[in-house]
């Protein structure tokens, strides 16, 4: 058998092994529906999405729970990035203040709960810096996953050989022009995996904030829930806009790691 | 005061000064102890002895690669000391090639030799292509220059190398085993592109095995072990009379 043919079997049967699973699956969920004597009512999800009154579109609350998540992650995607790539220099630095701060900064981030450290931040924090429960929910996530992607950055960084460090210096460049031009561009292409499954935790963890009533996705969910009673319908909706956001990150994450050469020495 | 004397005193003052310099990793082993050494403008000063005599880190000691324990370095006037500035200007006037090249893999040999360049000098970018070009044609790459490192043999890669040192105009170059990670088919290629250099004037420290070599182009040897000058002459009597019974063993054991 050639290999072609070989690959096409293949396929046909990781498609109907995922079919079978996916048959199972739907008809253990339908049959415990069932047993509790559940009533399904697809049919009334869309309009929690949106509706159009007079030819008006008016967004409904899952819709704008997606809004509120999508800015969440963003934002706190940035944050996470800038105090990430910040740490993983300062643990680096020569400077022993420098590293210091990073160290302390790590060591509180990893050794406590997120959804402690977002109770910390809205009841403590919050009243003193005076800021919104958006931006405290932004500044929690943030600071969390900066600490885990600051390990992934030194990771990546270490990762280069000293050679290129050594061959940047005589040259003449400065640290700042050696990461900026010799270091971190060969490092991102071995950053971009780990940090992808990074941003992943990220949208998941977005969930958290909805326990400082932001209304993100999962709290619009939870309210529509108490309303109608939709448990079912409402909660595999959610979870399936919460996919669909990972899976785009992921796609991206892969189109850029095909569009950026692996060039390491 | 004479002129003539003093014009001639500038012409064989020491561009390179290293003075009793000593340097240890781990607190006991002296890797360089006591080292002094002299190299005149124009000069070739090869360094030659056993492996692990400290030779690549006297080298490295010379650009602030590595930091000294004791003594003192002078580069052109320059002292390199613990000021970050003294040490970025004397980076910006010696220029290093490494035994494995260390090109920078994600930009293509023309953007190896510009980078430098652009950053350090502020060229722009037309500037530093055109200096780029002059280099890479006289290294003999010039038909590689928007090839990436990877799909050139060793000895194309050393030879961009070499450019890219070039680039910053240095007035010293510093070459340690720069042909020993290479095939026996390269070395030569890369030999001549170094014995040109060494024509043309520029001062050199070159670290080599490459005997033969060495005696052609060196106007000094300086023999090292365990981290001691062993013995530094001028090149003739380096290698006819040295004064030293261990230079002799060593020079036994390799010719
Ligand atoms: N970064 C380092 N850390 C610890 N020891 C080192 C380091 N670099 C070199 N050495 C030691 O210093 C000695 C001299 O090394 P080196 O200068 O590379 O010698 P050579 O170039 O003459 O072979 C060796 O014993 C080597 O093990
Ligand atoms: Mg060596």
């Amino acid at each position: 058998m050639t290999r072609k043919k070989k690959n096409v079997l293949h396929v046909y049967r990781d498609i109907s092994v995922f079919a079978a699973f996916s048959c199972l699956f739907g008809w253990l969920v339908v049959r415990g529906g069932r047993e509790i004597a559940y009533t399904w009512h697809w049919n009334q999800i869309p309009r929690y999405f949106f509706q159009v009154d007079d030819g008006v579109y008016v967004s409904g609350p899952l819709m704008n729970g997606l809004q509120v998540t999508l800015q969440i992650i963003g934002l706190s995607l940035v944050l996470a990035g800038i105090l990430g790539l910040t740490t993983a220099l300062l643990r680096m630095s020569t400077s022993p203040v420098g590293r210091w701060i990073a160290r302390i900064y790590l060591e509180i981030i990893r050794n406590t709960p997120l959804l402690v450290q977002i109770f910390f931040l809205y009841f403590v924090m919050a009243p003193i810096l005076d800021v919104g429960r958006f931006a405290t929910a932004v500044l929690a996530l943030g600071m969390f996953e900066g600490a885990y992607a600051s390990e992934i950055f030194r990771a990546g960084i270490c990762s280069i050989g000293r050679g290129q460090w050594e061959a940047a210096y005589s040259s003449g460049l400065s640290t700042f022009d050696t990461y900026r031009k010799v270091i971190l561009p060969q490092a991102i292409r071995r950053i971009l995996p780990p940090l992808t499954s990074q941003a992943v935790s990220l949208v998941k963890d977005s969930a958290l904030v909805s326990t400082i009533a932001v209304y993100d996705l999962t709290m619009e969910g939870r309210t529509v829930i108490a309303e109608t009673f939709l448990t079912f319908e409402i909660w595999f909706t959610v979870a399936g806009m919460y996919l669909f956001i990972t899976l785009i990150l992921s796609a991206i994450a892969s189109l850029l790691e095909k569009y950026v050469p692996q060039r390491t020495a | 005061m004479n002129e003539n004397a003093s014009g001639l005193k500038s012409q064989v003052q020491p561009i390179v000064v290293v003075d009793s310099i000593s340097k240890s990793f781990t607190h006991n082993v002296k890797v360089l102890d006591n080292v002094s050494t002299r190299v005149t403008k124009g000069d070739v000063l090869v360094i030659i002895g056993p492996s692990g005599s400290g030779k690549s880190t006297f080298l490295r000691c010379l650009n602030g690669l590595e930091d000294i324990d004791q003594g003192t370095i002078l580069i052109d006037g320059i002292p390199l000391d613990d000021h970050e500035k003294n040490r970025l200007k004397i980076r910006r006037e010696v220029g290093m090639v490494f035994q494995s090249f260390h090109l920078f893999p994600h930009m293509t040999v023309l953007e190896n030799v510009n980078l430098a360049q652009k950053l350090v000098r502020k060229k722009s970018k037309i500037e530093a292509t055109q200096l780029s070009k002059d280099l890479l044609q006289k290294v003999g790459v010039d038909d590689k220059a928007a090839v990436y490192p990877n799909e050139l043999s060793g000895g194309q890669q050393q030879r961009v190398a070499i450019a890219r040192a070039l680039a910053l105009m240095p007035k010293i170059m510093l070459f340690d085993e720069a042909t020993s990670a290479l095939d026996p088919e390269m070395i030569g290629e890369v030999l001549d592109v170094i014995r040109d250099l060494a024509n043309d004037g520029m001062t050199m420290v070159v670290v080599t095995h490459e005997m033969g070599f060495a005696r052609e182009v060196s106007d000094r040897v300086l023999f090292m072990e365990h981290g001691c000058v062993i013995e530094e002459a001028p090149t003739e009597r380096f290698f006819q009379q040295p004064a030293q019974e261990r230079t002799r063993a060593f020079l036994r054991k390799i010719l």
